[in-house]
């Protein structure tokens, strides 16, 4: 039965005539069993990170286990109310909002100009956007920050909102996309006297709606683990996001405990984004265009 | 072809409404290129002009020409920080290149639960990094109480020192880096071996060749392509490793896993020279120009083959 399956392996080396020798099959075996412990080692930290939670600092400073004495929810939900999480969350949950919003629309907008527009001149756009796909934004985050400090954006949201709306990666994966949506379906709208604005609404719309998916997907999971343009816009402010507070941590003496249940806090959202969409995730991740 | 046909179709449509639709094509584009260009593409020019200027606070004071380059490449903490970088370029080599080959080979070959392994592996690359740095850096506590000190200690050995060993500090973050990125590198690589034709395994299966062999010299060549393009992304990544040596050490002990990145963040917010900063992210930047620019003509070839 349990080898039987091979039968219908499509891909990789070990194919169905193979396993009929023994060797193969402990081969296989084994294969199975270092993926389980890959598994292991990729789920433990999360595990631990939820186990030690429920330690008290005492018991985490001295105890040499693993598993807490006990389950007291008590305790996750003082540190949760001591750092008034309540109001991290909320304010992680404006900036994811806003974030994901224009990550959709400008560099859906930009996409749709470059891919399927292509009016004259375009060439440059693409190169420049091509170049900025290379040149990560961390390298000139002084520079960045001394210009929204100029326009007094700082202390705000908005321009985090914003610099969502510039980001390569996904102007090249709606450009993807929307180059494979067939062209005579565009021409033929365009001959019944479709306007630009009417093709898009009403054909590249409805059609785009999985690559929006994926985009908005990548965009709440980044805006909610971005920290350093957070920080440096919104520490000290009561605008402070999950992230901004688990960076703060490193100038401000914390103890363990605290720490720990801060992170296991930060993992939560993620991990429930990520069991409803694994498959667009994953997927999205394999076709190797949100790299990073 | 189509497009060809299609344009004569509507080719006097096409010249009348020309300039209309190329208006509308910027027209549509021009938001989003003016967000490209308030925090990309400005910020780096801006970043080349502050370079030459001393400043105080945020203002710019005076151009001092190649001063704040020459106060960079003179700094001890500059120096540590540019030999670190080599030797997380090549433990990152050593390590973060061949553990995502081997998952994905390794995932490819299994029939069971095989949707569970995919979305595990990629599990902690959908964790906030913060949150996993704090993570392991109690995994890494010296103390006998440290995460991976009581796991070992189940196996009777004594407490190690992890992070506050010099010689350890490097090939330890690159580990966290490769548990957190390898993964997503990982299902890049399967999708790729579950594109080999079926046809190839049998044939060289009828020549005679073992499963070993298989993998030599059907599923790893056709990995490779893909596999230099992820090194030289992995390149461009490690080189602007920051977070993990500042939350773990510090960047100690004693400058041991201090970045150049890491760096530029102490020139530009706690000493807040900005100049200063500037210059250090202007010499990065052509680094990684380099570096992309080898990355695109890696690219190329690839498409072109």
């Amino acid at each position: 039965m349990f080898f039987q399956k091979y039968n219908d392996k499509k891909d990789g080396v070990i194919r169905g005539y193979d396993i009929r020798s023994p060797k193969v099959k402990v081969l296989a075996v084994v294969i199975m069993l270092i993926c389980f412990a890959m598994v292991c080692i990729c789920l433990f930290p999360a595990i631990w990170v939820f186990l030690a939670s429920f330690k008290d600092i005492k018991e985490f400073t001295r105890n040499v286990t693993i598993f807490p004495e006990s389950f007291e929810w008590s305790r996750m939900a003082e540190t949760w109310n001591a750092f008034k999480f309540t109001k991290f969350y909320r304010n992680s949950l404006i900036s994811i909002v806003g974030s994901t919003i224009c990550a959709v629309i400008f560099n859906g907008l930009l996409a749709y100009g470059l891919g399927v527009l292509k009016p004259k001149g375009y060439k440059i756009a693409l190169g420049l956007v091509m170049w900025s796909l290379m040149i990560p934004g961390v390298t000139s985050i002084v520079a960045l920050f001394r210009n929204i400090n100029l326009i007094g954006l700082n202390k705000s949201f908005i321009p985090l909102w914003f610099s969502f709306g510039a980001n390569a990666f996904w102007v090249v994966l709606f450009k993807q996309f929307f180059e494979e949506i067939p062209r005579e379906l565009l021409e033929a709208a365009k001959l019944d006297g479709c306007g630009v604005l009417k093709i898009f609404t009403s054909i590249m719309l409805p059609l785009s709606k999985p690559i929006i998916m994926v985009v908005a997907i990548f965009a709440v999971t980044a805006a909610w683990s971005d920290f350093l343009l957070p920080y440096l816009v919104l520490n000290g402010t009561d605008k402070v996001t999950v992230m901004v507070k688990l960076f703060s941590f490193k100038d401000t003496p914390t103890d363990a405990v605290s720490v720990l249940r801060a992170s296991f806090f930060a993992i939560i959202p993620p991990t429930i984004i990520f069991a409803i969409f694994q498959k667009q995730i994953t997927d999205g991740a394999a076709s190797g265009a949100v790299k990073g | 072809m189509t497009v060809k046909t299609s344009k004569k179709l509507g080719e006097k449509k096409a010249k009348e409404t020309f300039r209309k639709r190329d208006f509308y094509g910027w027209l549509i584009m021009v938001p989003s290129l003016v967000l490209f260009a308030f925090f990309v593409w400005e910020p780096l020019i801006e970043n080349i002009r502050l370079s030459f200027f001393s400043t105080k606070m945020y203002e710019v004071v005076e151009f001092t020409g190649l001063k704040n380059y020459s106060a960079v490449i003179h700094d001890i903490d500059f120096m540590a920080a540019f030999k670190n970088t080599f030797a997380y370029t090549l433990w990152s080599l050593l390590i973060g290149f061949f553990v995502p080959m081997i998952i994905g080979v390794l995932i490819s070959e299994t029939i069971h639960f095989k949707g569970f392994f995919r979305m595990a592996v990629y599990f902690p690359n959908i964790m906030p990094s913060l949150a996993t740095i704090w993570i392991w850096s109690y995994f890494f506590l010296p103390g006998p109480t440290g995460v991976l000190n009581i796991l070992t200690g189940k196996l009777g050995m004594e407490p190690f020192e992890w992070l506050n060993n010099p010689h350890w500090t490097i090939p330890l973050i690159i580990i966290t880096l490769t548990w957190k990125s390898a993964g997503s590198t990982a299902l890049i690589y399967m999708a790729n071996i579950s594109s080999i034709s079926p046809d190839l395994y049998e044939a060289a299966t009828i020549d005679g060749a073992g499963i070993w062999q298989r993998v030599r010299h059907i599923t790893l060549p056709s990995i490779f392509g893909i596999g230099k393009t992820m090194l030289i992304l992995q390149i461009i990544s490690v080189f602007q490793i920051m977070y993990e040596p500042m939350i773990f050490k510090n960047g100690g002990p004693n400058n041991a896993s201090i970045s150049l990145m890491m760096l530029m963040y102490r020139y530009g917010y706690r000493d807040y020279n900005v100049g200063k900063a500037a210059a250090l992210s202007v010499l990065v930047c052509m680094i990684l120009v380099v570096l992309s620019g080898i990355y695109m003509k890696a690219t190329a070839q690839k498409e072109e083959a």
